[in-house]
């Protein structure tokens, strides 16, 4: 176990857990129901998002072969079968309109075992999630090809018109009937909006009107494919071509191996509605020529060409030098479809190396730091604050709707709040446009806590701003709470007094800050104040409407302040 | 290092995503993981010529790659959201870099909030800050980059690293950083990083 792990974390897998059938059963149902279950132990593995081909098993143990250099990459070959004799698919101009592309292969006389089977069943549906999008991008279908006869057609009708029996049920229905039937399907009725409101849905039919599968909902269950199957017709359809080449190109490189002739792969012809044929699987070899130097240089050793020819061709990248040994030429299979830069080739060359076996060191870089000159400001502000004697307190910048207006005695629109389009919670709507409602909230979360409770915060807060390439932007606020049984207008006031002295900032009119009494609805009726500094109001204090206060669930009288510090800066 | 400026939570899918070269079709672009933004929900303004740039990559490729050949839409990068990594802020501040007339070596941190739509758990938050570094100079290696890293965490009192190859959209190669936790007796991730790609 030690010793996979070892070799995952090197590769750049992740070992999630050991785990087994019966842990598993165990953990979830509780062990009367894990009774039975398989003992037989199993390694949840986490494969990085961009490498399709490690997703199965065959793939996963293919890679780490080739990496331990126990094996050779395998040459993933195409078999064009001679003129007429094979596979056709025909598409019609119908699908256009709503899944335009389609690509096909066979894999003719494979044998497969129970383990084989469910593997394959996996790895598409592994596909479909990832690269496939949830089936929005490609919708993989594979079929038994001795119960079908070719050419096959790939048009869209209308819902009324197509009728088959879905995979797995005892009766024919048409397909409008099969999106009521699989609407309560936990699996299949999150596809269903992909087709429903179209005109046309997409089908694919053989030469007897034998439907294949209706994609990218359900396959027919004429064609369902069994342990037995020997010849299977694979076919992808879907909105993106080239995503459609690679899961068909994956799908067949992966599974060959357990053709009569590993590793080959029978092409299949599609026709195009303005007549243009083009040979599936591409399987395409692209050739890359690298210089040994700049992975010498990228990865900061410095290796020989032919030893990075080596480490090169253990990550699936047959590679050998070239020219006058200045040059690595590099062969890129069609499983590797995440190599689409020298760079990526840069990063396999170090996984082979070693990550851990890099030397490290530091840039000979000379720069001067520099703070930001508001955080600079910040900083400073909160060190002296906690002097005052107030607590620092950090909270959310999201919170409910009601949190910065209706509770503050405001209505939402004059906030000039940013809305969140999709909430998990009710309490993350918006965007806080004042820190207040954090300090009282943090209040009624410690009303145990001894009186004064004195709490401060600096932090950001977001309105909407037309001026600002993004439509909104943060403002930098200081707010400043008193929680006690008098409600220590006085305290607050002084608070600002302080924060205006370390600030600098006189208290005359000229050139300084006043304060100038005024009505707030979040303030008690002539308890409350704006402060003016610079030339413009930055904030309001007071002592808090007793509304305001029940409507956090507090209970003592309380006095707030709350500025905007950046005309400060 | 230098701190770069993270004050705006909220950012345009195009700098948080886009000029990340994180395809549109991403999982991670979905509703699950992103909060994007009702009002404003577009972002009105993006640098034109930088945009067309990003486009032409992600859908033809370019700089050396083949880039993703997709149909790259403008409506898509508009999108306002808030920000899920404050790599988008060193993004920006790249930006900036690129359009000097001289280039000069940068070395640029920031630690700020980001935000992500999961459901809060045990190790989860909706709202969480993140340290971010970046380094920026002719001849640069992935030893470079672990020597600084090093470093970094050396200072935190976390000595016992390890790298494990990994995969962001926007760096090849990329490392996650481990660290032997003691108590808990065994390796944690304690970092992402990478070499942008060229």
């Amino acid at each position: 176990d030690e010793e996979f792990n070892e070799l995952c974390f090197e590769f750049g897998l992740e070992l999630d857990e050991i785990t087994s059938e019966k842990d598993i059963i165990s953990k979830e149902k509780g062990e009367e129901k894990a009774k039975g279950a398989s003992d037989t132990v199993l390694y949840k593995i986490d494969v990085p998002a961009n490498r399709y081909d490690l997703l199965c098993l065959e793939g996963l143990v293919r890679g780490l072969q080739v990496f331990k250099e126990r094996i050779n990459l395998p040459r993933y070959e195409k078999i064009i079968p001679a003129q007429g004799e094979g596979q056709r698919l025909i598409i019609t101009e119908e699908t256009v309109q709503v899944r335009p592309h389609a690509v096909a292969a066979v894999l003719r006389n494979i044998n497969f075992t129970k383990e084989r089977y469910d593997s394959f069943i996996d790895l598409q549906e592994k596909l479909h999630q990832n690269i496939c999008r949830r089936r929005a991008l490609v919708a993989i279908g594979t079929h038994d090809l001795d119960t079908i006869s070719g050419p096959f057609t790939f048009t869209a009708k209308a819902p009324s018109e197509i009728k088959f029996k879905p995979l797995n049920q005892s009766q024919e229905y048409t397909a409008s009937q099969i999106m009521d039937l699989y609407r309560t399907d936990s699996h299949l009725r999150h596809y269903l909006h992909l087709i429903e409101n179209k005109p046309l849905y997409p089908v694919i039919y053989d030469s007897n009107g034998v439907v294949l599968s209706m994609p990218p909902i359900i396959n027919g269950d004429h064609t369902k494919i069994s342990v037995n199957t020997r010849n299977v017709f694979v076919e992808c359809t879907g909105t993106d071509i080239t995503k459609a080449k690679i899961v068909l190109d994956i799908i067949v490189t992966m599974f060959s191996e357990y053709c009569e002739k590993p590793f080959s792969v029978e092409a299949a012809e599609v026709v195009y509605p303005n007549g243009k044929t083009h040979i599936y699987p591409e399987l395409a070899y692209r050739k890359e020529k690298v210089k040994p130097e700049l992975i010498n240089k990228k990865i900061g050793i410095s290796e020989t060409p032919s030893s990075l020819a080596k480490l090169l061709t253990r990550m699936c990248l047959k590679s050998h030098v070239t020219g006058n040994g200045n040059n690595i030429e590099i062969e890129i299979p069609p499983t590797r479809a995440d190599i689409i830069h020298a760079c990526d080739i840069v990063e396999d060359a170090a996984i082979a190396y070693g990550y851990n076996n890099i030397q490290m060191t530091i840039p000979k870089t000379y720069t001067i730091a520099n703070q930001l000159p508001l955080n600079k400001l910040t900083e400073l502000l909160r060190l002296d604050l906690a002097a005052a004697g107030f607590t620092e307190a950090l909270t959310f910048a999201l919170c409910s709707q009601e949190d910065i207006a209706d509770k503050l005695g405001m209505d939402i629109s004059a906030t000039k709040a940013v809305r969140i389009a999709n909430p998990k919670t009710a309490e993350f709507q918006v965007a806080r446009t004042t820190l207040l409602p954090g300090l009282l909230k943090t209040i009624a979360a410690n009303r145990k806590m001894p009186l004064p409770l004195k709490l401060f915060e600096i932090s950001d807060i977001v309105v909407k701003d037309p001026n600002t390439d993004v439509g909104a932007r943060n403002y930098r606020h200081f707010c400043a709470v008193y929680y006690n049984k008098s409600p220590g207008f006085e305290i607050i006031h002084g608070l600002l007094d302080r924060v205006m002295q370390l600030l600098e900032v006189p208290p005359n009119e000229e050139n300084g800050y006043t304060i100038k009494a005024t009505e707030g609805s979040a303030f008690f009726p002539g308890r409350c104040a704006e402060i003016f500094a610079k030339g413009q109001s930055i904030g309001k204090l007071g002592v808090l409407h007793p509304d305001v206060i029940t409507k956090f669930e507090l209970t003592m009288p309380c006095s707030a302040l709350e500025i905007n510090i950046e005309p400060f800066v | 290092f230098t701190e770069m400026p993270t004050d705006n939570f909220v950012e345009s899918s195009f700098w948080n995503f886009d000029a990340l070269f994180q395809p549109q079709q991403h999982p991670a672009r979905d509703q699950h993981d992103t909060f994007f933004l009702q009002d404003p929900a577009e972002a009105p303004e993006l640098p034109a010529g930088y945009t067309a740039k990003v486009k032409k990559v992600h859908s033809q490729g370019g700089y050396g790659s083949q880039g993703y050949k997709y149909e790259w839409r403008l409506e898509e990068a508009r999108r306002n959201l808030l920000r899920t990594h404050t790599t988008s802020a060193s993004a920006r501040v790249l930006y900036q870099l690129a359009r000097q007339e001289k280039f000069s070596p940068v070395k640029y941190f920031s630690i700020d909030r980001v935000f992500r739509n999961e459901s809060l758990d045990a190790t989860h938050l909706a709202e969480f800050h993140q340290v971010e570094g970046v380094v920026a100079d002719r001849g640069l290696t992935l030893g470079h980059l672990m020597g600084t890293l090093r470093q970094f965490f050396t200072k935190l009192g976390i000595t016992q690293l390890r790298f494990k190859p990994a995969y962001n959209p926007y760096t090849e190669p990329s490392m996650e950083v481990f660290s032997y936790h003691k108590g808990l007796k065994k390796w944690v991730e304690v970092g992402n990083s990478g070499v942008f790609r060229p």
